[in-house]
């Protein structure tokens, strides 16, 4: 069931647009099926769905990593190709309009040095080298982690981690930020931080797609949920309030055990309208 | 109770065989297998990406990347010209005090330089010795073989102490230059010398790959030891854990690979290796540079000097 009420944008004037998308890796195990989806501009949306549904693999064909087997995807009305992201010119804008922070930071943290691993993006953007060290230094204190600035990436805990793959990421200002699975993996209150960061930086103007099947934090991370179905497919498109109360269609999509209510419904807390 | 209707008996009960209270069992020492591979893992570890010695404050350190690479780049071209072993003795000498100026341990970088010798040398380089193989006077006999004697010969030994002396002396420049150099920095300044992209691409995956796959064998390890009862490591065991993780182990490293590479290209890397700091010579760099060109010009003057 899809939700088209008149409060859904429209496709026309959205800052990413996905038509018709599908995707399998090796051509043999099916990741994407005819997936349709758009982003407006200033929105947040949550990609939601059981594990291997295929969120990873979209927000991978967002920020123009993977390419869609069939389908096309636009974004600030150009049509995002390989091809196209082989000229310099166009890559430099998407890449730099674009972040993506990874699901496993331990992929996204390379660097010999902290510094150097946030200073990674706006090197490749060619910027110059004093306002790279400006930029890296407010991302660090933006986060928290100047102390952290001369350590080994890998030698941090799970949550400093994430903290160096997001500062990495912000230090380069994109427009649009991808996040799987942000809230996975770190404690209680390091997990409030991070939305609350998120939630700051959507005020400031920041387009936000995160991937997840954490129902508790929805009301607070998306204002829009697009669910997935187990088998890669678009079950449904809509306000966050509105998807959190269809029992029946999450737990067909197995993110709620059948019979059960979702955790927020449960304990009797307001929904948000 | 749904929970019990697939969790097996055994789990919910507490073992018996295990005695909680002290150490009464047998000890367990590490096989031969586990023991030299992550061993060598972390040996390798250590010599490739140990940045320990490159935050000194030493000699090369201090030099421009740039300046460094072309100058023991051309000594290693100059080494590889010279033919008499004291002349080549004396260019290692010259590595050995370069070592102690970067505030490396001798005794430490002495046996990293050694360590890959045999690995390069030693398949070459002991048939050369024998009379058989190189022509000559015998100095070491070793009998006779089917009627005929058999023995090093003064010419074979000498060209084996050659070539040993000449890739000691290769060694230690490159090693030299990359234990003083973070990576990061060694392959900005390939690239600021011009060196293609594509070379730098692959370098830099290369290095990541190996990083990932020691890291990967050094887990392995780990977690087998954490799931390892008791005296269950003999040889055969070992052997057979090795056959069979080696695919899984690579296939790891290899999926980690392509996901740091995308995170890379997500954040506009395009195969250019950039450093934060920016390159600068100096005072020191030209001295450095001017006494490389008089030690090169020495040691090619002097071997033309004892002649061909
Ligand atoms: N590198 C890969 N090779 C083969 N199959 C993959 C790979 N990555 C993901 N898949 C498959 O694609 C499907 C979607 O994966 P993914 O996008 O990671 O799901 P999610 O992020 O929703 O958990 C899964 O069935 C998974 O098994
Ligand atoms: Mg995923």
């Amino acid at each position: 069931m899809t939700v088209s009420d008149a409060d859904m944008p429209t496709a026309d004037d959205a800052l990413l647009i996905v038509e018709g998308a599908s995707y399998s890796y090796l051509d043999r195990f099916p990741a994407l099926d005819d997936v349709s989806m758009s982003v407006q501009s200033g929105e947040k949306v949550a990609l939601l769905g059981a594990n291997g549904c295929g969120k990873s693999t979209l927000l991978k064909v967002l920020a123009g990593l993977l390419f869609p087997d069939r389908g096309r995807y636009t974004a600030f009305a150009a049509h995002v190709t390989e091809d196209g992201l082989e000229d310099a010119q166009f890559a430099r804008g998407f890449r730099s309009r674009v972040g993506v922070v990874f699901q496993n930071s331990e992929a996204q943290v390379f660097s010999p040095t902290v510094r150097e691993e946030i200073a990674f993006g706006p090197l490749n953007m060619g910027l110059e080298r004093d306002e790279i060290a400006e930029r890296v230094d407010d991302s660090l204190a933006m986060l928290d982690i100047l102390d952290l600035a001369d350590r080994a990436p890998y030698q941090l805990s799970g949550g400093q981690k994430k903290r160096v793959a997001i500062a990495s990421v912000l230090v380069m200002n994109p427009d649009v930020l991808l996040l799987d699975e942000p809230t996975a993996t770190l404690d209680a209150r390091t997990q409030d931080w991070l939305i609350d960061l998120l939630v700051e930086l959507n005020a400031a103007g920041k387009t936000i797609v995160l991937a997840t099947h954490d129902l508790n934090t929805l009301d607070r991370l998306a204002d829009r949920c697009i669910v997935f179905s187990e088998d890669h497919r678009v079950a449904t498109d809509g306000p966050t309030h509105r998807v959190l109360r269809d029992q029946d269609l999450l737990a067909a999509v197995n993110l709620v055990r059948a019979g059960s209510r979702s955790p927020r419904l449960a304990a009797g807390w307001p929904l948000p309208s | 109770m749904s929970a019990t209707s697939t969790t097996p008996k055994w789990l919910l009960q507490h073992e018996v065989g295990l005695c909680p209270c002290a150490c009464i069992g047998k000890r367990r020492k590490g096989g031969v297998i586990e023991k030299t591979t992550s061993g060598a893992a972390a040996l390798l570890r250590q010599t490739l990406f140990s940045e320990d010695v490159a935050g000194e404050r030493g000699l090369l350190q201090r030099l421009d990347p740039r300046v460094k690479v072309l100058s023991l780049l051309g000594l290693l071209v100059v080494t590889a010209d010279l033919r008499h072993i004291p002349v080549l003795l004396g260019m290692y000498a010259g590595t050995l005090a370069l070592a102690a100026a970067s505030k490396l341990r001798l005794s430490f970088f002495v046996k990293r330089v050694w360590l890959f010798i045999p690995v390069f040398t030693g398949v070459v380089v002991l048939p050369a010795t024998l009379n058989v193989v190189t022509h000559g006077d015998i100095v070491v006999p070793l009998g006779t073989w089917f009627g005929h004697h058999l023995g090093l010969t003064e010419q074979g030994l000498r060209s084996a102490g050659l070539v040993v002396t000449r890739v000691a002396t290769s060694i230690s420049l490159v090693v030299l230059l990359t234990i003083s150099t973070p990576w990061a920095k060694l392959l900005a300044a390939l690239r600021a010398l011009r060196a293609p992209r594509l070379l730098i691409l692959v370098l830099g995956m290369a290095y990541r790959y190996l990083f990932l796959l020691l890291n990967a064998v050094t887990d392995m390890y780990v977690a087998r030891r954490a799931r390892t009862v008791a005296g269950a490591t003999d040889a055969t065991s070992g052997r057979l854990l090795v056959a069979a993780s080696a695919g899984a182990l690579f296939g790891k490293a290899q999926t980690l690979a392509e996901e740091v590479h995308l995170a890379m290209v997500a954040r506009g890397y395009a195969g250019d290796a950039r450093s934060v700091t920016a390159f600068r010579m100096r005072l020191l760099d030209a001295a450095f540079v001017l006494a490389c060109v008089a030690a090169a010009v020495a040691a090619v003057g002097v071997d033309r000097l004892l002649g061909r």
